[in-house]
């Protein structure tokens, strides 16, 4: 028989496989605060993990105690198990190591060849770029109007020539103060789970929409807090004409994530002429509770003796 | 004392400017400046060589070039880093990816209209 907690860890694990990042990724809230969108999908994606492990566990340890713990206890203490075990105990209990290997082993190859790659960008790129008048940036000759960073322990903020010459002084200076946001806020750090789950879970719909959702979360945020730096009349249009001259012209240089890019940059750039009211303080401490509550309730399945 | 990443830096600078094969004998006098010994100069040259950005012919003594002008190197730089393939979209952020051009006139329009 399914212990109670197995049932409800498995039905809150298909909740977040599809229906929940769905209504997410369609909500219209998230981008008039990106902060608290991007504390839900990293609540969503560790409460999904934590869900499906934790159902098959509970599961396939089941004939040794009716909850994780009392399992636990006895698996480790040796103790026999009360019911006989069967293969489908067995088939979860693989299925759990499986999947916890392959989520872990992901993040931290992923982590491995990043760093990797990051590295090699950042040689190959400090062997041609030369300093600009931005301090903290270099300068990268190419006609393609161009801006990224290469985050990590040696940060490294790279304008193409193109890009200094197409936008006036506060248009890069917003390109500039959007590039810093990501680095000292270290952005990439919320982005490499969802690029190692979506490279995990390819059949999973819901790995890739949560990975697109919070890289256009990102960019936002990396707004705002620009918007914040800016001097001058009007700060938005500054930044909405410096993200239009940027996408319309890299004409020569490969996109970016195609897929994705050219509906967020739209979303960008109409929130940025036409900002949406910030999210009420009810709204938003109701957004951050559900977030909280999201990890709470597989710990507390996961943790708590079955009382069912 | 200069780190290594800044001498390539110079060496391949300097490389660029010459304008064609150099030894590593004229590269240092070009260096004078720096004061480098001559071993110093081939380390960088091998470290170069090594990362594909410069050629050595078989002259005597050998000569070497840049593999690609600053500008081939720079649009090649451009390519592998922003060309996009699974984890490569985490490794940096860039301000704004390219669209395409019935996108782009999209976005004019919405910066008229705003």
């Amino acid at each position: 028989m399914l212990p109670a907690t197995a049932a409800a860890l498995a039905a809150l694990a298909a909740l977040l496989a599809w229906p929940v990042p769905a209504a997410l990724g369609r909500a219209r809230w998230p981008g008039r605060d990106p902060v608290v969108a991007l504390v839900c999908w990293q609540a969503l994606g560790l409460a999904g993990g934590l869900s499906i492990i934790g159902a098959l566990l509970v599961h396939g340890l089941a004939p040794w105690g009716r909850s994780l713990p009392a399992a636990a206890a006895a698996v480790l203490t040796g103790r026999p198990a009360a019911d006989p075990v069967r293969g489908h105990h067995w088939v979860a209990l693989t299925l759990a190591a499986v999947l916890a290997a392959e989520l872990t082993g992901v993040l931290a190859l992923s982590w491995l060849r990043t760093a990797r790659a990051r590295r090699r960008h950042r040689e190959l790129l400090e062997l041609v770029v030369r300093p600009s008048d931005v301090p903290d940036a270099r300068l990268l000759e190419h006609p393609a109007p161009v801006a990224f960073c290469i985050p990590g322990a040696r940060p490294l903020l790279v304008l193409s020539s193109g890009m200094v010459a197409e936008l006036d002084e506060r248009q890069l200076r917003a390109v500039v103060e959007h590039e810093r946001a990501h680095l000292r806020e270290r952005h990439h750090l919320y982005l490499l789970p969802f690029v190692a789950w979506e490279a995990a879970l390819p059949v999973l719909p819901a790995a890739a929409r949560a990975h697109a959702a919070v890289r256009t979360l990102v960019e936002m945020r990396a707004d705002d807090v620009a918007l914040g730096a800016l001097p001058g009349p009007a700060p938005r249009r500054t930044l909405a004409e410096a993200i239009v001259v940027a996408a319309g012209g890299a004409g020569g240089v490969p996109g970016g994530a195609l897929a994705v890019t050219g509906g967020a940059v739209r979303q960008r750039v109409v929130r940025l002429l036409d900002p949406p009211s910030p999210l009420p303080a009810a709204a938003r401490w109701t957004a951050l509770a559900a977030a909280a509550l999201l990890l709470a309730v597989p710990t507390a399945l996961l943790l708590l003796p079955a009382a069912l | 004392m200069a780190s290594m990443g800044e001498l390539e830096r110079t060496v391949m600078d300097r490389l660029w400017a010459a304008g064609g094969p150099v030894s590593a004998a004229d590269l240092r006098e070009r260096l004078a400046d720096r004061g480098l010994a001559l071993t110093t100069v081939h380390t960088v040259l091998t470290r170069l060589e090594s990362k594909g950005m410069v050629l050595k012919d078989d002259g005597r003594p050998r000569r070497f070039r840049p593999r690609a002008t600053r500008e081939e190197h720079a649009a090649e730089l451009m390519h592998e880093v922003l060309g996009t393939s699974g984890d490569r979209q985490a490794v940096l952020a860039r301000f704004v990816g390219g669209v395409d051009a019935e996108e782009a006139r999209l976005l004019r329009e919405l910066l008229a209209g705003g």
